[in-house]
């Protein structure tokens, strides 16, 4: 995000300038409108809120965008995150069952969904990198599949019986605070009635913080990262350069579906139990994330940094009209037109799409 | 498929070619054969009542795929489909559930309300007809941004709940039959015969459902546009070279523009048609998918997501395939989910066995 590369004074270079920031000026307004607007919204439990809320659709946001970079699309991490979210919660009850102690079962439950859950992106990787499917065949199919396989193992209801220790972990912060009684970290404490909870850095959102500031960094430091722009920006060129396009693809919907487990583990832990369709509804809302922070569906261009700015509009939007009282329908209308609106300011200042790092 | 060279190919290459028909038309191949399959193991697969039932269900489906097989055609993509549907539901839905409580007749309420429906419908393909060629937004963020409004406008409306309270007949005349038959007793065309009592309504054997009909109707119609009309021609033509068609002098703008329109013209009449089948209005979630299980019959069917190819009469072949899954597995007894598992696998083998035939093209 270099914008010093933008160099035009008088009007047009200030429509510039807006244009490349109007995400996070919107975003802004959004902040301030809400915290004037609707109660609640700008307080310690109202952020709090937010970033519980966060993880899904920034952890999707995170596998989107390392895919439509490459210039692929995946739509099936929504139902990659139910299946985690199954498996996860299944294999724990399994373990417990088994007569293992509750935290153990769920460190193993969880390492072993991390395996599992790269199975998809593995076969779409396969799919999209050797055959030639188009990314959005090949990602929907797998959706089909993965969504069919998780309502299987649950026998289209949910996954039960998972220990109660994955819930306080789920719902615990890195710091919570009972006020004059208690302070504990990572775990959330019994809080009694009447007792007012402070949890300050909620674990569903660090952890995928963690995550996205690593992912960041490959994207944008690392040849691994360079390599992913170039086969975006011109495949063949990327072959000829002698990147592998076939591996590097197979390891970025690897990567995607990593992510996707991930939600769906954190799904598991904050609402213990596994559900087939837990991550429907965060699908659209990633891609419409990415695009918003200005990526191109042609490949080549986007940043994680963006794509954040992007999942947050969403996830402002969201809480703010809850928040405010107006039912969520109107946050698909708003969403639709900043989604074209987004675009519409890519296609008026055609100089930006070309500086970002 | 329309060489006649037979005559100068070898033993090995008329092989070949074989296996090339049967490769286009793998998926027509592959319908017969599951139907076969399915005659055995479903109970009471083999019958004309359950053939009804696979097309009469797959109707919605079937006007859904035809209008992304236009869009897909040109090389883009139509993600509100689903939502424009669940629009015209539930605005044709509230506006005859109006008319009734006023105590308009119902073969009024029923028809203004189809039609003006029918009308706003064509507004957000004309809108995002206009992103797309005036705007240059890809396909796909115009149609899911147009999607999601069009989902809100549609929820606001309708708060949420399906809507209820309709004028009556309407689902008589989307589940009706052309031919009623009690077998030795009585034959009645358009409604069932009078005095039924419950034991005989097993025998009664009906025929022809209205919804074959419209379905037939439309789709002939649509076939022939796209088969043998200039502008089924030029549709072909902007798919397969966007600047071949500008430089021969197709105006592609307002082209493309006719295009979106009619893709979401047919979802209007999708969700009219839904209104009548269910008798109720209903809103379309916005994890249902309909479009992208639409857009699976078109690829089976054997469209490309490039452009350039694709056709109706392949559309209908792959919705069906769909429609008889889905249907065969469950008389089967089969666990209804493995249905998203084959719809899948289905769909990757549609798109493999393309790649493996590239002369197809």
């Amino acid at each position: 995000m270099r914008n010093t590369t933008i160099e035009k004074n008088g009007i047009h270079g200030f429509f510039l300038q807006l244009g490349n920031k109007w995400a996070v000026i919107f975003l802004l307004l959004e902040v301030v409108i809400f915290s004037i607007v609707s109660p609640g919204f700008f307080s310690l439990n109202g952020i709090q809120v937010l970033l519980i809320n966060s993880p899904f659709i920034l952890l999707l946001g995170l596998a989107e965008i390392f895919v439509i970079i490459t210039g692929g699309i995946d739509l099936s991490v929504g139902f990659v995150m139910g299946f985690a979210s199954v498996v996860s919660a299944k294999l724990i009850a399994i373990f417990v069952e088994l007569g293992m102690n509750d935290l153990f079962s769920i460190i193993i439950g969880i390492v072993i969904t991390l395996g599992i859950g790269i199975i998809p992106g593995f076969v779409n990787g396969i799919l999209i990198g050797r055959l030639k499917v188009p990314p959005f065949i090949a990602t929907f199919s797998m959706l089909g599949i993965t969504h069919g396989v998780s309502e299987l193992l649950i026998e289209g209801s949910y996954a039960k019986d998972v220990p109660a220790l994955a819930g306080k972990i789920g719902n615990g912060s890195l710091i919570s605070i009972v006020p004059g009684r208690t302070v504990s970290f990572f775990i959330s404490p019994l809080v009694q009635r009447g007792e007012r909870l402070i949890g300050i850095f909620p674990n569903v959102f660090v952890i995928p913080l963690i995550i996205i500031a690593i992912f960041a960094f490959i994207l944008k430091r690392t040849k691994f990262g360079k390599h992913t722009y170039a086969i975006g920006g011109n495949i063949d060129a990327a072959i000829r350069a002698g990147i592998n396009v076939k591996t590097h693809l197979t390891k970025i919907y690897m990567l995607s579906s990593l992510f996707a487990t991930i939600a769906g583990i954190l799904y598991m832990l904050r609402f213990v139990t596994g559900k087939a369709d837990a991550g429907v509804m965060f699908l659209l809302d990633a891609i419409v994330a990415v695009v918003i922070g200005g990526a191109s569906l042609y490949g080549g261009v986007g940043t994680v940094w963006k794509t954040l700015i992007g999942c947050f509009i969403i996830l402002v939007l969201e809480n703010g009209l809850r928040m405010f009282g107006v039912p969520t329908f109107y946050k698909l209308v708003v969403v639709g037109v900043i989604l074209v609106f987004a675009v519409l300011v890519d296609q008026f200042f055609p100089e930006l799409i070309h500086k970002e790092d | 498929m329309n060489t006649n060279k037979n005559s100068t190919l070898g033993a090995s290459q008329i092989s070949s070619k074989r296996l090339s028909i049967l490769a286009k038309n793998w998926a027509l191949f592959f319908l017969l054969i599951l139907i076969l399959i399915f005659s055995f193991t479903g109970k009471r697969f083999f019958h004309l009542a359950n053939f009804q039932n696979i097309l009469h269900l797959s109707t919605t489906y079937l006007l859904l795929s035809a209008s992304e097989t236009f869009v897909i055609i040109t090389g883009g993509i139509d993600l509100s489909v689903g939502f424009v549907m669940g629009l015209s539901s539930v605005l044709a839905a509230t506006m005859m559930q109006q008319m009734h409580a006023v105590n308009f007749p119902p073969a009024l309420s029923i028809s203004i309300g189809s039609i003006v429906t029918l009308i706003i419908c064509i507004i957000p393909g004309l809108l995002s007809g206009i992103l797309i060629t005036r705007y240059k937004v890809p396909p796909f963020i115009a149609t899911l941004g147009m999607g999601g409004i069009t989902s809100g406008l549609t929820l606001i409306m309708c708060g949420g709940f399906p809507v209820t309270f309709l004028p009556p007949y309407l689902t008589e005349m989307g589940n009706g039959y052309m031919i009623y038959i009690l077998p030795g007793k009585a034959v009645s065309f358009f409604n069932r015969p009078e005095g039924i009592v419950g034991g005989e309504l097993k025998e009664l054997v009906r025929i022809i459902p209205f919804s074959f009909i419209f379905i037939f109707i439309v789709l002939i119609i649509l076939w022939h546009i796209l088969k043998n009309t200039k502008f089924g021609q030029h549709t072909y033509a902007i798919g397969g070279n966007m600047d071949a068609a500008v430089r021969a002098g197709i105006n592609t703008n307002r082209h493309l523009i006719i295009i979106y329109v009619l893709s979401s013209f047919l979802a209007g009449l999708a969700g009219v048609f839904n209104v009548f089948q269910t008798g109720v209005g209903n809103f379309t979630p916005f994890t249902a998918m309909y479009e992208l299980l639409a857009i699976a019959g078109v690829i089976i069917g054997g469209a490309s997501l490039m452009g350039g190819k694709g056709g109706i009469f392949g559309s209908v072949i792959g919705v069906i395939l769909i429609g008889v899954i889905e249907n065969g597995l469950h008389l089967s007894g089969v666990d209804p989910f493995y249905r998203f598992i084959a719809v899948g696998l289905v769909l990757i083998t549609a798109v493999v066995i393309d790649q493996s035939f590239p002369d197809l093209l």
